[in-house]
């Protein structure tokens, strides 16, 4: 049977391949995406005393670790019935808005930005490096996006990848109030450039419409974390709104963790996830949009209008997932600079007792929903681990988008080469993350 | 100088450190060219080049192939990361047999279109392929990833030899004996005190230094061990990273030995958290194991 195959895919996290298999007249049958290399993070984890859970589970993602220690220390908290001190939520808040700018600062310009600069342009010339040579100057403000989340990270996480800051029970240092004016003035400093980033983005897949429209529209309904009058990217409320936006679905962690339904892919070690008596449902900036209706800070929702007006509301083409992002950014620096603007805390932390139990964790990581079940012995090790990802939820609709993309793109006027950028185009617009996928 | 970036089966946190050298990353991509390096370029071989940085474990055949043509095509090749060098954290997977630990997530009969063989044992990089040079850490700070692209891209590798992280901390002795052993979640440690005095288990003696003893000296977090094995614990067959932390501690706390032992019910997680993998510990141990993995009831 003739395929496709493209491999490896470049510019997205982690390493994958994608192949479109063809039937006898050449049109795209199926499209497969393939991730291997699982390391058993969800058993290697087994038999570790709490302490060192978070490092661990950290490992799987470089680019999402805090959403992973957090999502374990929370199960680790429910467990054994700990509350945490208000001070140390804000300081983990800060400092998830902060992993998640960076991540999404990622995804944007070293990833699919060039794709949306240069859509016609020679693969070879579609990255930052060669985007150095002949504008410097912008590729060098995109990345202090990214270095701005970073500095905010490493202040909060004293470190900046894997920080090691935050343990089950609460945060071990705050944050000193001279190093919160500091990263005030910086993130008010970058504010003009970060709304102008924003505009950009917009502007840019006004321009691209017609890949907007080719490269994959998914009605799957949306879950998401359920935030008060906005956006929440902790927290135990879920909630599935349908393709129209109706609301569907609520529910707490316990239920959430019950209704999943993992399932193989026959072609990768990524595992897809369903939910029971929904099905499938699509995780991610988009569907967190969906289900809160807009993010709840002032700049951000102002920004949110003209995509609304533009593309409509909720929002189903993948590609809108990048406009997600720039948004989510901006709603990111609102809370940094609210956050910041907060005194530190005296009482950062408690101290466990080490017992069983067993319990849940939930974080709105970067690429969607991410939900840790945790049973722990009565020495306080741990004895089970489940982890699920967002990519785990999106794998399907990533599939689907791939295939819907090839048949429109693959055999119309383009040449081969054009329409194989495309189909990865339509993959970063999920901006996938494998290692997670894969843990 | 044309350097090209592989990862392996890794978490890309190495990445995220090169992106985040600000200046020197754009320093380095003028003067150098990077015309391999799927995080950030689209070219889909690996072609020949002077230097590649290689991330990551050896999962599978994949990426021992990945790994090969690195080799192949390189005139230098450095492990990056300690997953590269030791094995890292995904190296705590030798605790089972790679057919167990893949029937538990997958079932029995699992079988996957395209699936490469998974390796029997996880070991470093270096098991596989003759490196040139190394650059430990989970990742390494950014500082030390600067200092080394710059001396390498000059043409001139940097040692191995190194201290150990005690020898950059910034913290001042207590008197003994203390209570303990306390884990991180347990117990709060005194502010700029030596840790493992305090008896926290902190691996700072046994692993190497390069990082600054940030985590212990500004966050008051004990070394969980990141950077890998110090080279005295490489080097001395008698040095083991386990025996020597529950002596510290024993002397720390006043306890008798085994009580300090049993205390700690999490050896593997604990004391080889990044290096579990590292062939030079495992060859001491009969048959490439040690009892104390039994204990978890995995090992076949």
């Amino acid at each position: 049977m003739p395929e496709i195959l493209i491999d490896p895919l470049t510019r997205i996290m982690g390493n994958a391949s994608v192949k479109i298999v063809l039937d006898e007249a050449e049109n795209p049958r199926d499209a497969r995406f393939q991730a291997f290399g699982y390391r058993g993070f969800d058993q290697i984890a087994r038999g570790s005393h709490i302490d060192g859970l978070c490092p661990i589970v950290s490992r799987i993602c470089g680019c999402d670790s805090l959403f992973h220690q957090l999502a374990a220390a929370t199960a680790v908290e429910n467990a054994l019935g700990v509350e945490v001190p208000p001070e140390a939520l804000r300081l983990r808040e800060l400092a998830l808005w902060g992993q998640l700018f960076e991540r999404h600062a990622v995804s944007l310009t070293v990833h699919s930005l060039p794709d949306l600069l240069f859509p016609s342009s020679d693969p070879g010339l579609r990255n930052i490096i060669s985007i150095h040579r002949v504008d410097e100057e912008t590729v060098k403000r995109l990345m202090e996006l990214k270095s701005l989340g970073t500095s905010v990270l490493k202040e909060a996480g004293g470190r900046a990848v894997h920080p090691v800051n935050f343990l089950p029970g609460g945060a071990v240092r705050d944050i000193s109030a001279d190093t919160r004016r500091a990263l005030i003035d910086r993130l008010n400093e970058a504010r003009p450039f970060l709304i102008e980033t924003g505009r950009l983005v917009k502007l840019l897949l006004r321009r691209n419409e017609e890949a907007v429209n080719a490269l994959g529209t998914d009605e799957a309904p949306s879950l998401s974390l359920r935030g008060e009058g906005g956006m929440a990217i902790t927290g135990t409320a879920l909630a599935v709104v349908d393709a129209g936006g109706e609301a569907k679905e609520a529910f707490g962690l316990e239920e959430a963790a019950e209704r999943l339904r993992e399932d193989n892919s026959p072609h990768s070690h990524i595992r897809s996830v369903e939910l029971s008596g929904v099905g499938e449902v699509r995780v991610g900036p988009l569907a967190r949009l969906n289900v809160n209706g807009g993010y709840g800070t002032a700049l951000a929702d102002e920004e949110l209008e003209e995509v609304k007006a533009h593309w409509g509301f909720p929002l189903h083409r993948n590609m809108i997932g990048h406009a997600a992002r720039i948004l989510e950014m901006i709603h990111a620096w609102e809370r940094m600079v609210e956050l910041l603007a907060l005194p530190g805390g005296e009482m950062m932390r408690r101290t466990l007792n080490p017992s069983g139990g067993s319990g849940e964790g939930a974080v709105e990581g970067p690429e969607g929903t991410l939900l840790y079940g945790l049973v722990l012995d009565e020495d306080g090790l741990v004895k089970r681990l489940s982890i699920t990802t967002p990519l785990q939820f999106n794998l399907k609709s990533l599939e689907r988008a791939v295939l819907e993309s090839a048949r429109t793109v693959l055999g119309s006027a383009d040449t081969g080469e054009r329409a194989l950028v495309l189909l990865e185009t339509a993959i970063r617009a999920f901006a996938p993350c494998i290692p997670c996928g894969v843990h | 100088m044309r350097l090209a970036m592989v990862s392996l089966g890794s978490c890309l946190g190495c990445q995220m450190v090169f992106l985040s050298m600000e200046d020197y990353l754009f320093s380095l991509i003028s003067e150098n060219s990077v015309p391999f390096a799927p995080f950030v370029v689209d070219r889909k071989g690996i072609p020949e080049v002077d230097m590649v940085l290689v991330e990551g474990v050896i999962r599978n055949g994949d990426d021992y192939r990945k790994a090969k043509q690195a080799r192949e095509r390189s005139e230098f090749l450095v492990a990056l990361g300690t997953c590269a060098c030791y094995g890292g954290v995904p190296g705590l997977a030798d605790m089972f047999s790679e057919e167990r630990m893949m029937r538990r997530r997958f079932g029995a009969d699992a079988s996957f279109e395209g699936e490469p063989q998974g390796v029997r044992r996880l070991l470093p990089v270096d098991s596989y392929v003759r490196v040139d040079a190394y650059l430990p850490g989970c990742p390494p700070p950014v500082e030390l990833m600067r200092s080394f692209l710059e001396f390498s891209l000059s043409g001139t590798l940097p040692s191995r030899e190194g201290s150990s992280v005690c020898s950059e901390c910034a913290v001042s002795g207590v008197s003994l004996p203390q209570a303990g052993p306390h884990r991180t979640t347990d117990a709060e440690a005194a502010e700029k005190k030596c840790l493992l005095e305090q008896g926290f288990l902190c691996m700072g003696p046994l692993t190497r230094d390069g990082c600054g003893a940030v985590c212990v000296s500004e966050s008051g977090i004990p070394c969980d061990g990141c950077r890998g094995p110090s080279d005295a614990v490489l080097k001395h067959p008698a040095l083991d990273p386990r025996a020597e932390t529950l002596r510290r501690l024993t002397r720390a706390t006043g306890k008798k030995p085994h009580e300090v032992q049993d205390a700690i019910k999490d050896p593997a997680h604990s004391f080889f958290r990044y290096c579990l993998a590292e062939a030079l510990l495992r060859r001491r141990r009969p048959g490439g194991s040690a009892p104390f993995l039994y204990r978890l009831g995995e090992r076949e």
